[in-house]
């Protein structure tokens, strides 16, 4: 019974929002076991090679929401490669390809991924980091959120277990929970970002200031909320 | 009648200032070693005998000069047989045979192109920054500014372009942006060439984005882009 009262009630804020903290929560799971394999595969001294055996386990989870899956090592982690990624994602017709990016200081402008949210939120200590909506210049050029989780070893911060989500793939998954509200209602991050939307008057990628008339409920745990309009006899 | 005090009348006589003639007399001297008119390795003439060629005080000249050499675009030697000598930069005769392959409607059309899309990202840019997508535009500006390293600097100021359309949230726009200093980001460079570090105009892009305020970015951005372009048509109009 007690559980029972605890689950918010369907067709509410509240149980649209825990539905759609469920979806994301799928994803941080096959994070979690990325994680997991990264510190059983990593010995004292680990190389990039090392890293290959994480494949048989990536390769399976693209498709669906997940459009890139990897491990993206802390700079200086690896004994033969200063910075470097063990990153897969869907070619043109869905197959899997390694990425190959230029990680040389020396030629490329965009070698340093430290300051990226994805990166840089697992470093500082966020156990689950949602990065984005953001236009992915690094890999992918497209439009994506990336979600992230840190890997710990035994000299303390190794990486990050990281997922890229396309945005219109999000709204495909989400946008039936929002609509299924009598009310206009979208996803905003905890920048107060527009996730996904079932509102013309607030669209993806503006930025959300509050608005009178509106709730706003957290996804569970997780750094998103979901906004939606206040119904003349909510409480 | 308000009396003016003496220190604003002696301000408002003081000498113009003398930074905008140095900035001609490096653009002069870039524009002519970009061109090939001055080769890689010639000596110049003695420091009297250019700045009365080119109009200027010595003084002028010299911080000119001082310019062009942090630039590695002129060595000086000391000594016997020294003097100031011409470097030509590695990219530049492969940018100038692409820059003699376009007529000047095809540039100009190519700066409207660009315009458009610098104009449109940053505009959208200033609309949907949050404070942590500034961080990064002035993470690369303090770089620019760092290096001393000229290919590193063009590296950097494609990645400032890319990083403001990045900005506006739009992958299309972003994708044309990649592409287009892909394509004509080495050439608008030769526009750029002797300029070190960020300039006043990329400043001042991330300043009206920083204050959401879009219609100064657009305007900003696009004058950005139609100045190179005006700069680089001026130096097409000099080719055979």
């Amino acid at each position: 019974m007690g559980d029972f009262r605890t689950l918010p009630a369907p067709g509410t804020v509240a149980g649209a929002a825990d539905t759609v903290a469920g979806i994301v929560e799928g994803v941080f799971e096959e994070l979690h076991q990325v994680r997991d394999a990264v510190v059983r595969i990593m010995g004292p001294a680990p190389v990039s090679g090392d890293l290959a055996a994480l494949r048989p386990l990536l390769l399976p989870r693209l498709g669906g929401l997940i459009s890139g899956i990897g491990f993206i090592a802390e700079p200086g982690l690896l004994a033969d490669a200063p910075w470097f990624l063990e990153w897969w994602q869907e070619g043109p017709s869905g197959e899997p390809v390694h990425l190959v990016r230029d990680m040389d200081p020396a030629s490329s402008a965009f070698y340093d991924y430290t300051h990226w949210e994805w990166f840089a939120g697992p470093r500082s200590g966020d156990g689950h980091t949602v990065a984005g909506p953001y236009v992915d210049i690094l890999c992918t050029d497209e439009y994506s959120l990336t979600l992230a989780v840190p890997v710990s070893g035994e000299r303390g911060f190794a990486g990050v277990a990281a997922a890229d989500v396309f945005v219109r793939r999000f709204e495909v998954a989400v946008l039936p929970v929002l609509r299924a509200l009598p009310g206009p209602a979208f996803l905003v991050n905890r920048q107060g970002r527009v996730v996904a939307s079932a509102t013309a008057r607030q669209l993806t990628g503006s930025i959300f200031r509050g608005a009178p008339g509106t709730v706003s409920h957290p996804c569970r745990e997780l750094p998103l909320s979901l906004v939606a309009a206040q119904l003349p006899h909510a409480p | 009648m308000t009396e003016i005090s003496g220190g604003a009348r002696l301000a408002a006589f003081a000498p113009v200032d003398n930074t905008a003639r140095v900035d001609a007399v490096v653009r002069r001297l870039t524009d002519a070693i970009v061109l090939g008119l001055l080769a890689d390795g010639e000596q110049l003439p003695s420091e009297a005998e250019l700045a009365a060629q080119l109009g200027v005080s010595t003084v002028t000249l010299r911080e000119a000069l001082m310019a062009l050499r942090q630039q590695g675009m002129v060595e000086t030697r000391r000594g016997r047989g020294g003097g100031s000598f011409v470097r030509v930069p590695q990219e530049a005769p492969a940018l100038l045979d692409r820059l003699r392959d376009l007529t000047v409607e095809e540039l100009r059309d190519l700066g409207d192109h660009y315009a458009a899309i610098a104009g449109a990202t940053a505009r959208l840019a200033a609309q949907r920054a949050l404070p942590e997508d500034i961080a990064p535009l002035r993470r690369t500006l303090e770089e620019m500014a760092a290096t001393r390293d000229e290919a590193h600097l063009r590296r950097l100021h494609g990645r400032f372009h890319i990083e403001v359309a990045a900005v506006s949230q739009s992958a299309r726009l972003t994708r044309e942006e990649i592409r287009l200093q892909a394509d004509i980001g080495p050439l608008l460079w030769l526009a750029h060439t002797g300029e070190h570090g960020p300039s006043a105009q990329h400043r001042a892009i991330v300043g009206a984005i920083q204050h959401g305020d879009g219609d100064r970015a657009r305007e900003l951005a696009e004058r950005h882009v139609l100045d190179a372009v005006e700069h680089l048509i001026e130096l097409r109009l000099r080719e055979p």
